[in-house]
């Protein structure tokens, strides 16, 4: 059980990591070729990863929806955002943030494909966010 | 919208970037492994970024190359610490924890990293003043979170 703890912990850790790494990288060039060598990068180290441990292609993978392709622009235009922002309002300011968009977002997506599980629950958690948001942009 | 809500508006919108992002990297997953997701991903956002790039290039609004420093060679490392994340989350997901529980530790280990990372100045980035109500901010927007992540298992 504590390694799984770790690496949920370690990947959480490592997601700031990145966002720090392509912000210091886009002082010296810009947020859009910080995300550029970001996708690169990961592109050729998980190419490497998948020679040596193979089954990188599995069956049926041309049967993903369309919107699969979008994923990776999307990504692109989040790096490229977030490599701004740390540089300019903070790790702690830019984590916070775009943990609220990511949460509210999430519950909005659920709601839109009709997953309304524990909703009341979920409303009780963007309040909290909200609140959270308007303590952090306060006197700024 | 003034100057001080800008950057404030623009991260809440990058979060909602990542719900989209997550959820369409996930249809590769759906057919696949973790592995291959991320792999498309990065190779179609290269392709993306360079039509992009492409596209600023030719409207002639490219980015005045900012250089004040030149880049120290770890900065490029960011793509790997970010490939490395995808192996460690889809690895804890398929453990106890699920997936919700990888969500929350994650939170929380990217909360704990980005505050000593602002107090102490961590990969030349500016080192910042944490403020009381930083805390408070942070404390409500990761008990929310929990309550979202964990909403489907505490609903009765």
């Amino acid at each position: 059980m504590i390694l799984p703890l770790g690496f949920a912990l370690g990947a959480g850790v490592l997601v700031g990591v990145s966002r720090s790494l392509n912000g210091r990288l886009s002082l010296a060039t810009s947020p859009l070729t910080a995300s550029l060598w970001n996708h690169v990068v990961g592109f050729a180290f998980l190419s490497a990863v998948a020679v040596i441990f193979g089954g990188l292609l599995p069956d049926g993978w041309p049967d993903a929806p369309l919107t699969a392709w979008a994923g990776g622009a999307v990504g692109v235009l989040f790096v490229a955002s977030g490599s701004w922002l740390v540089a300019r309002i903070g790790a702690t300011m830019t984590a916070l943030l775009v943990i609220a968009g990511q949460m509210i977002s999430g519950v909005a997506l659920d709601l839109a494909m009709g997953r309304a599980e524990g909703l009341w629950i979920k409303a009780a958690g963007v309040t909290l966010i909200l609140s959270g948001m308007w303590l952090a942009q306060r006197r700024r | 919208m003034s100057n001080r809500l800008l950057p404030f508006a623009l991260a809440f919108a990058s979060g909602g970037l990542l719900s989209l992002m997550i959820l369409f990297n996930g249809q590769w997953a759906a057919n696949g492994t973790a592995l291959f997701a991320s792999w498309m991903a990065h190779g179609t956002g290269s392709i993306a970024a360079l039509v992009f790039l492409a596209g600023l290039a030719l409207t002639g609004r490219a980015h005045p190359r900012a250089v004040r420093t030149k880049a120290p060679r770890w900065a490029y490392l960011g793509g790997l610490s970010g490939a490395v994340t995808v192996m460690l989350s889809s690895t804890a997901v398929n453990s106890a924890l699920a997936l919700s529980g990888t969500l929350a530790l994650g939170l929380v280990g990217q909360a704990g990293f980005s505050l000593l990372s602002d107090r102490f100045g961590w990969f030349g980035l500016p080192r910042r003043r944490i403020r009381v109500a930083d805390l408070g901010a942070l404390a409500l927007i990761l008990a929310g979170s929990g309550l979202i992540i964990f909403s489907e298992r505490l609903a009765p």
